[in-house]
């Protein structure tokens, strides 16, 4: 199909988001050409504004929109508590329990030998001098449960052992409201292996 | 009861368009040489497993180097219907649907399970150890799903660890490095090692009662895991004896640059009368103990599953003696599974010994020129 210069520019462009193929790039450019020149102003405008004013924040990693994230500067959070996790997008799943009030740290990663993904890339050191200055009670290692976060936590255990301080990491088990019959093996085992006293 | 009641092939290898009808029982195939018979029975395999049991690569199924090809077949377990349809599109994902509903490759090998011996087999027997950990790994991994996603996992580990050892860390930095993956591989590697002990000493059992029928209790065939790593009974202690190891191993693996222990270099050693098949057996032994262990999983499965695999036989009448003939078509007569026999020769007079009744089909370059059923009498 030949589409006008500007349209396949667009296609192109929307091409480069995750998840997104041709097809549903051009319906979305469609939707665009059929709004009014203020709307795609204002969602361009929101792109930008979103990557000009967030960073990351110079403490845990999260997302901010200062030099320090909301969660580090909230004198109401429990500062013996640090949960670990791998991306920015974990802390806001985290965030949505409304269970969690401690502190967190973002890893931006998780190790991986073969992409490159050392101790240095993910900032450990960093990581280790800061619990040693909080003073926590508790770090939760909630990386992913597949081989690299397994290694990740491994590591880090190893890493925080030498500290003064407890190590635990996230349970892994069956989704609530689920049936027991629908899980996989492997989730239903390690659900097994992390059973508790009731 | 389980088996295949219709296949069609759409672009798949010789055959540009087809559908067969088959017998529930029995199906005998014949033609001459380069007709099409062994593609028949790849596509029923890859049907069942995803794979082709020939090539590994996909692109080589379809109709002299296509793009595409579509296999669909419609399998029958306990009375009622399976769709299960595979397209294959180059430089896309292979799709595959059951009943309509999408899944993705190697998510169904458990659930309509063909079992295929081939003349190739014969590299069970004399070829290297990965022909026999492949044939571990597939038999073990339709056995038990856990174990196909432990085996991934495991793979994955071990390209991490290979490169952390590719790495030339300074030795300070390496031990913590290389901590993590040396806990996975060992949690891991113990699992898998398990999962086959238990799994070859079950078929040991199956394929020994095969064997000594073919060979009227002449020979006895026994398995034995060959491992990298001594094996025992707890789990907790096999898995301090591999770290022991793994820590001994450091400096010899660090120079090779790879991991040195491990199910990936672990073997099956399949001796008659307690000598190894590899170097001592004969061309015929060993494709007896080639065809028991493929006909020791059949039984594994029946026991395990309540339920007969489809068995493919590709032209195995013309390799064996009279009387393996004779026990061979008895075991399959017994087994109760659906059974498909390719030949270059007409197989009336051996397969009417058994009295029921079978499909005949003629192949003729990728095409079936010749259909009847006929009865055992």
């Amino acid at each position: 199909m030949v589409y006008p210069g500007a349209l396949k520019k667009l296609v192109e462009v929307l091409c480069l988001f995750p998840g997104i193929g041709p097809k549903t790039a051009q319906r979305l450019a469609f939707f665009l050409l059929g709004r009014s020149r203020e709307e795609v102003v204002a969602i361009a405008r929101a792109m930008v504004e979103a990557k000009d004013r967030l960073t990351f924040c110079e403490h845990c990693g999260s997302l901010a929109e200062a030099e320090q994230c909301d969660y580090c500067s909230d004198p109401k959070r429990d500062r013996s508590l640090l949960c670990i996790v791998q991306e920015p997008r974990d802390v806001l799943v985290l965030e949505q329990t409304g269970k969690y009030r401690g502190l967190y740290h973002v890893l931006h990663g998780a190790l991986s030998p073969l992409d490159g993904i050392g101790p240095e890339e993910l900032k450990l050191d960093r990581l280790v001098q800061r619990i040693e200055k909080l003073g926590l009670e508790e770090v939760i290692i909630a990386t992913n449960p597949n081989v690299e976060g397994d290694a990740t936590a491994g590591y880090l255990a190893r890493l925080f052992n030498p500290l003064p301080v407890r190590v635990t990491r996230i349970a892994f088990g069956l989704p609530v409201g689920g049936d027991i019959e629908y899980a996989d093996e492997l989730t239903l085992s390690r659900a097994l292996e992390g059973r508790r006293e009731m | 009861m389980f088996y295949l009641e219709r296949l069609t092939l759409e672009g798949f290898r010789n055959y540009r368009y087809q559908q067969v009808h088959f017998h529930p029982a029995l199906n005998v195939i014949t033609g001459n040489n380069a007709q099409g018979k062994t593609n028949l029975l790849e596509s029923i395999f890859f049907l069942s497993v995803n794979r082709s049991f020939r090539t590994r690569k996909d692109h080589e199924l379809a109709y002299f180097d296509g793009h595409c090809f579509n296999l669909k077949g419609n399998f029958i377990k306990e009375g009622f219907n399976h769709a299960v349809q595979v397209e294959y599109r180059s430089n896309k994902r292979l799709m595959m649907k059951v009943n309509n509903d999408h899944f993705n490759r190697y998510a169904q090998i458990q659930n309509y399970p063909v079992i295929v011996f081939s003349p190739d087999d014969l590299q069970m027997i004399s070829a290297g150890p990965s022909v026999r950990r492949r044939f571990l790994n597939l038999e073990a991994s339709r056995l038990d799903s856990l174990y196909l996603k432990e085996l991934k996992d495991y793979q994955r580990v071990l390209n991490q660890r290979n490169q952390v050892l590719k790495n030339y860390l300074p030795r300070a930095r390496l031990e913590d490095t290389l901590s993590p993956w040396d806990q996975s591989l060992v949690e891991l590697g113990v699992s898998l090692i398990r999962a086959r002990v238990a799994m070859i000493k079950a078929l040991e059992i199956e394929a020994g009662h095969f064997f000594s029928e073919m060979t009227e209790e002449k020979e006895k065939l026994s398995l034995e895991y060959a491992s990298t790593v001594p094996y025992c009974g707890d789990r907790e202690e096999m898995k301090e004896l591999f770290y022991r190891d793994l820590l001994n191993k450091r400096d010899q693996e660090l120079r090779r640059c790879s991991t040195l222990l491990g199910p990936h270099l672990d073997d099956l050693v399949v001796s008659i009368n307690g000598y190894n098949t590899r170097p001592y057996a004969s061309q015929g032994q060993k494709r007896t103990a080639a065809l028991a262990l493929k006909m020791g999983e059949v039984s594994l499965f029946h026991h395990k599953n309540d339920l007969c695999p489809i068995i493919l036989l590709d032209d195995v009448f013309s390799e064996f003696d009279l009387s393996r003939k004779q026990q061979l078509l008895d075991f399959l007569n017994k087994s109760g599974g659906q059974c498909f026999i390719t030949s270059a020769v007409d197989l009336q007079g051996m397969v009417e010994k058994l009295n029921r009744t079978y499909k005949h089909i003629v192949i003729n370059q990728g095409c079936i020129r010749d259909e009847t059923v006929r009865t055992g009498d």
